[in-house]
């Protein structure tokens, strides 16, 4: 029994994966992901010198939405509402950041690079490539992306050039919006190797005693365990509709909601809210808890159960259903007599 | 519905009144501190650590490390007794380093 995954040509020691973003912004942390058997770290986004404002973060940017602080980690439903930024460096201390992470780390890292136009996204990807970073991920779709760029108008050409110029594997992140699947489509056929379904949805919240949005004032990025049940969909839909790996993520909190990933289709799953709240631990109680099933039903490896669930996938025609309730019965005559 | 009436008010839900002078930073009130450790683990940025405290009730308390501090909130949402505070971080200047200027609002299309 093993949790060992093949990902775009990369052999995992799990298919968790830490994703984008506050964990795995510094050096340190790759050691702490690594401990915990994370199968990968995908690194905190590099924004081009055009986004240099997305290097300075506002204070505060984090807040934990019907969260109850004294049962901390013992919340089931929350929201982790965040105004989250880029990399807080320059793209030099980026790549230096990655060659660190390489030189140290036994665990494959994943690049991720933000830009608007094809020429730049292709040179830092490039960038990326030469810092040694085992793939690169496309982080179109983040919550805090200009809004003027669009799919079909700027990323399928970024996609395009990064693609043909670079050996490593590209994954491409998308948004989790009504085109997922038609976006993934688009991503394989540009000839990414992966995609990563989804990024987190933009909300935001009204502080009503002083009757404007908290925090900074703008929309954050909005994620938590109910998040999940949506990118499952969507995981589901893609699955069936392109043959490259996919990247599950969103609302992981425990082995059972991998299993889940899996289940409909994703090679790996990257978690990040349950590392904020619950600790670097929960990599590994995520780990034990997926061996735990994997031994429990007697499977040696997750390709056995990888899209299992798809397969009773069931089509609104094909649904079993039987006539809805009689028409005729009691709860159908108005009885003026019943009524105060 | 009074903001302050409420049990947990956690985090305040506005940046601080200083903000657009000074980066806020988060602060431990060591006398409230009831040493439960959620905080450091909770901060991504490596600064809370749990300092000694010889004359502490608990003879521990939670301490910012101003340096690593990002001003996240975070760990407002961490502390079960509201032992945090914001105070501005006067060795960053006095000017926000990025105020809102037009390739900010171009995120907001």
């Amino acid at each position: 029994m093993s949790l060992t995954t093949s990902f775009v040509g990369l052999t995992l020691q799990s298919p968790v994966i830490v994703a984008s973003g506050p964990a795995s912004h510094d050096v340190n942390q790759i050691r702490l992901a690594q401990e915990q058997k994370a199968g990968a770290v995908v690194l905190k986004t590099a924004c081009s010198d055009k986004y240099i404002h997305m290097r300075s973060w506002p204070r505060p940017r984090y807040k934990l939405l019907d969260w109850d602080k004294q049962i901390a980690g013992r919340s089931k439903a929350f929201s982790l509402y965040a105004y989250e930024q880029g990399y807080s460096g320059t793209l030099e201390d980026y790549w230096q950041f990655i060659r660190v992470c390489k030189e140290h780390a036994s665990i494959p890292i994943i690049g991720s690079i933000f830009a608007d136009e094809a020429h730049e996204w292709q040179e830092m990807a490039v960038k990326v490539e030469q810092s040694s970073a085992d793939a690169v991920e496309l982080d179109i779709s983040s919550p805090h992306r200009p809004g003027s760029l669009g799919f079909e108008t700027t990323f399928v050409a970024a996609i395009k050039a990064v693609v043909v110029a670079v050996k490593i594997p590209v994954l491409v992140k998308l948004s989790p919006g009504p085109d997922v699947v038609q976006q993934s489509v688009s991503a394989q056929e540009c000839g990414a190797k992966a995609v990563t379904l989804c990024n987190r949805l933009r909300g935001v919240d009204v502080d009503i005693e002083n009757q404007r949005p908290i925090l900074h004032g703008y929309f954050g990025g909005i994620g938590g365990p109910w998040a999940k049940y949506y990118t499952f969909r969507h995981v589901a839909e893609a699955a069936q509709a392109i043959s490259i790996p996919i990247s599950g993520t969103g609302g992981t909190m425990s082995g059972e909601d991998v299993i889940k990933y899996i289940m409909l289709g994703a090679t790996t799953v990257q978690i990040l809210s349950v590392i904020m709240i619950n600790g670097w631990e929960s990599i590994g109680r995520i780990n034990g808890e997926i061996e735990q099933y994997m031994k429990r039903k007697g499977i040696s490896s997750l390709d056995q159960i990888r899209g299992k669930a798809l397969e009773s996938i069931t089509y609104p025609d094909e649904i079993i259903r039987w006539s809805g309730e009689s028409k005729k019965g009691p709860r159908n005559t108005w009885n003026d007599d019943k009524i105060g | 519905m009074d903001n302050k009436q409420a049990k947990y008010p956690g985090l305040h839900p506005l940046p601080p009144a200083f903000v657009t002078d000074f980066p806020p930073v988060a602060v431990v009130v060591e006398e409230r501190c009831i040493a439960c450790d959620r905080c450091p683990p909770l901060c991504f940025f490596d600064a809370i650590v749990m300092e000694h405290r010889a004359a502490h009730k608990y003879e521990r308390t939670a301490v910012v490390v101003t340096e690593n501090c990002t001003g996240c909130g975070l760990c407002f949402e961490a502390c079960p007794v509201d032992a945090f505070v914001w105070a501005p971080d006067k060795t960053l200047g006095a000017r926000p380093s990025k105020a809102m200027g037009e390739s900010e609002r171009d995120l907001s299309a």
